[in-house]
């Protein structure tokens, strides 16, 4: 720490810290406009001049001047005020004074400061700019005739997204913001230009002209949708969410936000909500009471043998927790959730090998650790945020990247980033090899190499040599030797892998192998350590340590569809699901669904599943709801309902509380005292609290006890020439089916294609959105076709979101479906 | 050669030979801060910075297109546009105004049919107004790549076009 006066206060400020951060520690004010506490120093404004005595008296910017020991500092002198008024005076020269049409005002640094240091006249006069505004894409709007050239938006999309769409064009007066050359911008669009100009040069085109920002109330909630659990800040008036509004202190990811967090949330006040619950009379669905609904449904499901449930990964963990009980209550074993094999790399992979169905490392490892090894690149496509991490943490804390993949992706064009693109299907196989090279090359942990299992693994895992495995993942033994002596001696890294519906090949014996990788070189546990496993849904991790799926006897998601179909299931309670979309082979699971006596759904939305449904029950959102959710890395969180819920819709928790009273059972009737016998049962919980959560929540408690096992690996079924590898997978714009209900998301990604390579594109003659039809064991669609550099040969990628035209109807829901391609 | 720039020199209209380019940026690759240096290379070998050398520069040395274009665009040396083999240049500083140089520009504009800062579509000359070349001795002055003349007049401009008409269209390289 280091010592110095600042204002005539004694105050003390980190080493590394600029006068500007050690005012702001201290609680002094310095007027700014180009700084932003995730982004360096930048200097471009001259707003935050002080004064620092060993420096004469000259006027010197707080925001790139690090501290010393024993500056004496003064951030406002008569002088200091006259030259903040002079860059003032310059910046409204060229800025238009259209601020009562400027969905900027009001939370406007530049009008503020205008305010703050009384600039009502100006002594010089020029023109205003006269640039075209970019109105080229459906989310960012960029006036550069308000731009004051602060650079904020040039550096967030650099350091931070690392896409790099904007650049400074030209000098002096003529400089302007823009993309290469001065084309529109097209680019993520997660809006993070948008959340830090300090003026209204970008502004986020769905909010345009919906309310005054001082109109509107500021509401804390979680992010609904990927399982990163980013905090949002929502901008609601008269009930509705309107904006989601930027703060820089908010959450790990300090208010960074990908596009559907950003641009998603319209979902909330989507028209299509349901607001009253449907019963099927006459073959029709038709309003109905709570109360009959609910009756009957109770009525319906008591036969707990042969009732089924399967809830989505957005519930609350209070919820879910209730879902348990009832579905216990009523005798029922067959409960689970995100299609059954979405959460065995934790529920079995992890949980055999680790002791516990948790990863052992936090997000905020990834920026601590020396080496990250990522599986698939689509971790920054299904878990944007955590992908801007994995940006900071390989550009500014020189973190190296090592991704496999069955594709080429944008994490690996940072800094240094390797990419070793395997054969679809072959991850497991490809990490055994790893696991045999650490042990080849000697590189194994002395604790690993004391667990009892050790000789028996090191014996089976011979099988997978880095020599046999090569030519059956597409990676020479070299490479998989590299890669191996890599990960073992660095000395803190850490595994990421997503895992969701759409990525069948994720499953328990890829944990199990990513385990043994993990200790075998010793990499389990401590800071920048470990396994973090990325989970697709904002509660998917939350269902698992609430225990929402099957032990035991009972079935799991996909076995409830066989057993609907031999009889055995007669009643399907599906909890915000919507498998017809999203499940795998479409035309089994409606087969299924026709056969139920009786199916009941919760929803937001009339989904494609609705329509095969008795009782379709309306729910409500997360932010009407009040509750926990538990995202990767254990994060638990809270979050309060921020607008009334929508028409007669209730929450699955009160749909979930009152089945259980009328089954005859008895539950809490508010998620605050099932949280406490959350915290009371769940070891992982002990001790949290609505209130000891707060606003920053608490990491659940894990436990490990490493085991090796070896995973039953299975090699991928060699291709025929004349075939295609179909892979599906997330996209960023998407998550689950959820996000077509926002407006922003289906703006920029309105609907499905087949991603090929070039070379492929140009042996079969297909060019860029051509139609062409794709045909598996189980069925046929057509799809545009997108031709892409990141794709392999052979491979064809196939987004899992859309509801039109699912990819369900060919896809099998194994790791690699073969499919035939035609124009 | 990466595929994103192999795609864009198939939709190209005109044929750009990349060769030059790669063989500038090979000359660099491995130098910290080759940004600039390569610029300049590819410049020297095209006479502007194609478009499809740019993507070609931000592919290979993994910067963003964006910040190429702002570094070409921030330097008044690099150019966008192709340039003529003949660059001609006339001040219009203080000197050369008041010997005359606004006719001796009207002349230029007259006999090659541009503009300032144009190019003629064969490619041939490019035509400058400068501000001074630092010899106002010798005003009213033109310059054509490093060839300086002075004392200009109206016949002299028609004498340096005639001889510039004359002179092969490929530089030596």
């Amino acid at each position: 720490m280091v010592n110095l006066t600042i204002d005539n206060r004694q105050v003390t400020a980190p080493r590394n810290a600029t006068i500007y951060e050690a005012a702001k520690i201290n609680g002094i004010h310095i007027p700014i406009l180009c700084h932003d506490n995730k982004l360096k120093p930048f200097g471009a404004c001259r707003m935050c001049l002080v004064e620092v005595e060993q420096m004469k008296g000259r006027q010197i910017p707080a925001c790139t001047t690090p501290v010393t020991e024993g500056m004496i500092v003064t951030t406002s002198t008569p002088d200091i005020i006259k030259a903040r008024k002079l860059v003032l005076e310059l910046l409204l020269l060229n800025h238009p004074l259209d601020c009562p049409v400027c969905d900027k005002g009001g939370d406007c640094d530049l009008q503020n400061l205008s305010y703050d240091y009384k600039i009502s006249s100006n002594r010089f006069h020029d023109q205003k700019f006269q640039h075209k505004i970019d109105y080229n894409n459906p989310l960012i709007e960029r006036d550069m005739n308000r731009c004051i050239l602060c650079g904020k938006c040039v550096r967030i999309c650099d350091e931070i997204v690392s896409f790099g769409a904007l650049t400074f064009i030209g000098r002096g007066i003529e400089t302007k913001i823009g993309c290469e050359f001065d084309e529109a911008l097209n680019c993520e669009f997660c809006g993070s230009c948008v959340s830090v100009c300090p003026v209204g040069a970008l502004l986020a085109r769905p909010f345009k002209f919906k309310a005054r920002f001082w109109a509107m109330e500021k509401k804390r909630s979680i992010c609904g949708y990927c399982g990163t659990g980013c905090n949002l800040t929502l901008g609601v008036k008269e009930g509705k969410v309107l904006t989601t509004v930027y703060d820089e202190n908010q959450g790990f990811h300090r208010g960074q936000l990908c596009v559907r967090g950003r641009f998603g949330y319209q979902f909330i006040n989507n028209e299509k909500r349901l607001k009253k619950p449907l019963i099927r009379k006459n073959g029709a669905l038709v309003e109905c009471g709570w109360d009959e609904a609910l009756q009957l449904a109770a009525s319906k499901i008591r036969n707990g043998s042969e009732t089924a449930a399967i809830a989505t990964p957005r519930l609350t963990n209070e919820e879910f927790f209730l879902f348990r009980k009832l579905m216990k209550g009523i005798g029922s074993e067959n409960f689970d959730h995100a299609a059954g094999y979405a959460h065995k790399a934790l529920t079995s992979g992890f949980a055999r090998s680790l002791g516990s169905a948790a990863s052992t490392a936090m997000v905020n490892d990834i920026q601590k650790s020396d080496m990250l090894l990522v599986i698939k690149t689509d971790s920054y496509e299904t878990h944007p945020v955590i992908g801007f991490e994995i940006n900071i943490a390989v550009k500014d804390k020189g973190v190296k990247l090592n991704i496999v993949s069955d594709k080429n992706g944008k994490l690996g064009k940072l800094p240094g980033a390797r990419t070793f693109v395997h054969l679809p299907g072959s991850e497991t196989l490809l990490i055994n090899a790893l696991c045999s090279s650490v042990i080849k090359q000697k590189l194994v942990s002395s604790t690993a190499a004391s667990l009892p299992d050790f000789k028996e693994y090191a014996k089976g895992i011979e099988a997978f040599s880095p020599e046999k495995a090569a030519s059956l993942c597409g990676i020479s033994p070299e490479e998989i030797n590299s890669l191996a002596a890599d990960f073992a001696s660095s000395k803190k890294a850490m595994i990421l892998f997503p895992t969701g519906v759409a990525y069948p090949g994720h499953d328990s014996e890829l944990a199990t192998a990513l385990a043994n990788l993990a200790i075998l070189a010793g990499k389990v546990e401590g800071e920048g350590c470990g396994l973090l496993c990325l989970p697709e849904k904002n509660n998917s991790q939350g269902a698992v340590d609430t225990g929402f799926y099957p032990t035991g006897k009972g079935l799991d998601a996909l076995s409830v569809f066989d057993a609907i179909e031999d009889g055995r299931i007669k009643t399907l309670f599906l909890a915000g699901e919507n498998p017809v979309v999203s499940y795998p082979d479409e035309a089994r699971i409606k087969r299924a669904l026709e056969k139920l006596d009786f199916l009941v759904l919760t929803t937001l939305f009339p989904t494609e599943t609705a329509e095969y449904a008795d009782l379709v029950l309306p729910a409500s959102s997360y932010a009407e709801k009040e509750g926990t959710f538990t995202s990767a890395g254990g994060h638990v969180q809270y979050f309060a309902p921020v607008i009334p819920k929508a028409g007669d819709s209730r929450t699955d928790f009160e749909i979930i509380s009152s089945l259980i009273k009328l089954t005859g059972g008895e539950a809490a009737s508010n998620p605050s005292e099932i949280f406490a016998e959350i915290a009371s049962t769940l070891d992982g919980y002990a001790g949290m609290t609505y209130e000891n959560l707060g606003e920053n929540g608490a990491f659940t408690a894990v436990k490990t006890r490493p085991a090796l096992i070896l995973p039953q690996t299975q090699a991928p079924a060699l291709r025929k020439p004349e075939e295609f590898s179909l892979v599906t997978g997330a996209l960023l714009y998407h998550n689950g089916t959820l996000s077509q209900f926002g407006e922003g998301p289906m703006h920029v990604s309105p609907e499905s294609y087949a991603e090929i390579s070039r070379k492929d594109a140009s042996r079969l003659g297909i060019k860029e959105n051509d139609t062409i039809t794709l045909t598996s064991d189980s069925g046929s669609m057509q799809l545009a076709a997108r031709v892409s550099l990141r794709i392999p040969e052979g491979v064809v990628f196939i987004p899992n979101h859309f509801s039109a035209n699912p990819v369900n109807a060919i896809w099998s829901g194994k790791p690699v479906t073969p499919v035939a391609l035609s124009r | 050669m990466s595929e994103a720039v192999e795609q864009r020199e198939e939709e190209q209209t005109e044929e750009i030979d990349l060769e030059p380019a790669n063989r500038v940026i090979d000359k660099f690759i491995d130098m910290p801060g080759n940004l600039m240096p390569v610029l300049q290379g590819v410049q020297d070998e095209y006479g502007y910075i194609p478009r499809i050398a740019a993507d070609l520069i931000a592919e290979r040395l993994n910067v963003y297109p964006s910040q190429i274009y702002g570094v070409l665009t921030f330097y008044a040396q690099f150019h966008l546009k192709p340039r003529g083999r003949f660059i001609i240049r006339v001040c219009v500083g203080t000197a050369c105004h008041v010997q005359g140089a606004t006719r001796i520009v009207e002349t230029f504009y007259d006999k090659l049919g541009i503009g300032h800062a144009e190019t003629t579509p064969d490619l041939r000359y490019t035509f400058e107004k400068v501000a001074c070349l630092g010899a106002c001795g010798m005003a009213p002055l033109a310059m054509v790549n490093d060839a300086t003349y002075g004392s200009m007049t109206v016949q002299k401009v028609e004498e340096i076009i005639n001889d510039y008409n004359q002179r092969p269209l490929k530089s030596g390289k």
